[in-house]
């Protein structure tokens, strides 16, 4: 489940991130992103919502702190 | 100002200063290290200018440094380590500083102090002295502190503030009449170079209330959200693009303990903020207005209820603070009756005595009017404006070239400025527009362009700051001109509106 989720998300993140090469791992965070910033981050989390067809709690996205709590929360909604 | 800051010290020891980075300092940690950063400038700065630099971090050494300055009489200038050693290089040349406080600093930066024998004092390894509170013996017409903003000849402007300028401000906020004590929670969300940062610590220290600064190492709005929440926070003065991040979860949103929600630096929109309303039920929202030059803010605007006046959906922005006076101008520099519009021109105890060391400049943007025997000074803000029957005023736009990214002012020529020095080229424009969350962003169009965008990027990031850097470049065959044979901004503007 979770390979699949980074699959998915891969290309998501590079998109909205303009990395082409960027490698999507459990410890990614906007520290390691140099265009991670508000907008990006609102852009991600919409694209992400769509693509999974999932919607996100306030309190959920606050409590993210990195892509493997992204993950982790798109696990859990999709079970 | 400091006279209440040293109150509080003497009066709330026990109770938290600054929350930072989930941690709590208490009034006594904050006045130790205020004492110890005021004992090593008083014996170390000698400079001509009475300036001394603070490297900025979001941590209890950065604002102590910010008193410890203001207690050795002299005043700050706030240095961003994220911008680029350019840009800060000419900051320090321009206040002539000798000496710079920093909890830490990067090679880069360390190296440019050594060469050009500016001292530089680690704020986090001073000793334990005595606590000296002692007010310093100096004019109010010493400055407090020095900012710098875009400006477009490529070189940043400095605003100087002085000590009457602040403490007009902090006796016009106080008079507005909040409820504010010791038991009071104040958002500090800005970057220490933006002055709506001052207002944010400032005024909670002068009552023994407690700053809970937003860490920058977070996505900003969520980290916002996470203090409102979690901290119940009572006092916040924001940016309204941080409620365009928040609006798609406002029906999430419940803050009970929030007492005042103000919002500056951009236009408030009327249906976002009625929007906002629901959120904070029991929350004074209010609009407040004011440039750099005129000290934090000086025009407020309650926004009680769906009565609330809009000029094209931006909030009024209220009347004048009771130190500050504001006119509507012709192009003549004639006094405009109610309704007319024009420039929006301030005058009074908040206002800067002019640019630093900039006459030209000085020229542009200050203007006498003689009433009744008195020179009064006016400074041109640049916004359009008018003031219907109430006296109260309503923002129309900018008269000139200037954007707001985030709340921060940016002269678009000035990264046409940097865009034509690299690309050896006269056309470039940066066009600001708004994108489909509300915000503003720039995109730079530049004619013909064949080089690689990734090096001009590279560039601009070695001259601008984050915020200025365009979100992309497009190149275009021919600029469109208009009928004066200008370029037409416009015209370039719509063609891209188009693409995107």
């Amino acid at each position: 489940m979770e390979n699949e989720i980074i699959e998915k998300l891969t290309p998501i993140f590079r998109k909205v991130f303009k990395e082409p090469a960027l490698e999507v791992t459990a410890t990614l965070s906007a520290n390691d992103v140099e265009k991670w910033d508000s907008l990006s981050h609102l852009i991600l989390i919409s694209t992400v919502e769509s693509e999974f067809g999932v919607k996100f709690k306030l309190k959920e996205l606050v409590a993210m702190k990195n892509a493997g709590d992204l993950i982790k929360l798109i696990e859990t909604k999709l079970q | 100002m400091l006279e209440f800051i040293k109150k509080s010290c003497e009066k709330f020891p026990e109770r938290n200063s600054f929350y930072i980075n989930d941690q709590p300092f208490s009034y006594k940690t904050l006045s130790g290290k205020i004492s110890a950063i005021r004992l090593s400038i008083e014996e170390t700065d000698q400079s001509e200018t009475n300036l001394v630099g603070v490297l900025l971090h979001d941590d209890i050494e950065t604002y102590a440094a910010v008193f410890g300055i203001l207690f050795a009489g002299k005043g700050f200038v706030p240095i961003n380590p994220e911008v680029p050693l350019d840009r800060n290089a000419s900051i320090i040349e321009q206040s002539e500083i000798q000496t710079i406080l920093a909890s830490k600093m990067d090679a880069e930066l360390k190296e440019y102090c050594i060469s050009n024998n500016i001292s530089v004092i680690n704020s986090a390894e001073l000793k334990e002295t005595p606590i000296n509170l002692e007010l310093p013996n100096i004019s109010d017409e010493s400055i407090a502190y020095l900012l710098f903003t875009s400006g477009s000849t490529g070189i940043p402007k400095g605003v100087p503030i002085r000590r009457k300028n602040l403490n007009a401000f902090i006796d016009a906020f106080f008079a507005l009449g909040y409820q504010i004590d010791e038991n009071d929670k104040f958002l500090q969300m800005f970057e220490l170079t933006f002055d709506l940062s001052i207002m944010s610590y400032m005024v909670p220290l002068c009552k023994g209330a407690c700053v809970y600064t937003v860490s920058p190492e977070q996505i900003k709005y969520m980290a916002i959200y996470s203090l409102l929440e979690d901290h119940e926070i009572t006092f916040a003065l924001m940016v309204p693009s941080i409620l365009s991040y928040l609006k798609p979860y406002f029906d999430d949103i419940r803050l009970e303990k929030l007492k005042y929600s103000l919002f500056c630096g951009e236009a408030l929109y009327k249906d976002i903020a009625e929007d906002w309303k629901n959120c904070v039920p029991n929350a004074l929202l209010q609009n407040v207005y004011g440039p750099t030059e005129a000290t934090i803010f000086c025009l407020t605007y309650d926004i009680n209820s769906s009565d609330s006046k809009e000029y094209n959906g931006i909030l009024c922005i209220g009347k004048p603070m009771k130190n500050v006076e504001a006119i509507i101008v012709d192009e003549n520099l004639k006094s405009l009756s109610s309704t007319q519009k024009g420039e929006l021109c301030l005058y009074g105890s908040q206002n800067t005595a002019g640019y630093w060391k900039n006459p030209e400049k000085n020229k542009e943007a200050f203007f006498t009017i003689t009433e009744n025997g008195l020179d009064k000074i006016y400074y041109k803000t640049g916004d359009l404006a008018y003031f219907d029957e109430n006296g109260e005023f309503l923002y129309a736009g900018r008269i000139d070239n200037q954007v707001k990214i985030d709340g921060f002012r940016v002269e678009l020529s000035e990264i046409e400025h940097h865009a034509r020095e690299f690309t050896k080229k006269t056309n470039a424009v940066a066009i600001a527009f708004q994108n489909n969350i509300g915000n503003t962003q720039i995109v730079l169009c530049i004619e013909k362009f064949t080089e690689g965008e990734e090096e001009l990027m590279t560039f601009l990031k070695t001259k601008l700051p984050v915020y200025m850097i365009p979100s992309n470049v497009q190149s275009l065959d021919v600029f469109p001109l208009n009928i004066n044979g200008k370029i037409d901004r416009k015209a370039i503007k719509k063609q891209i509106e188009s693409t995107l």
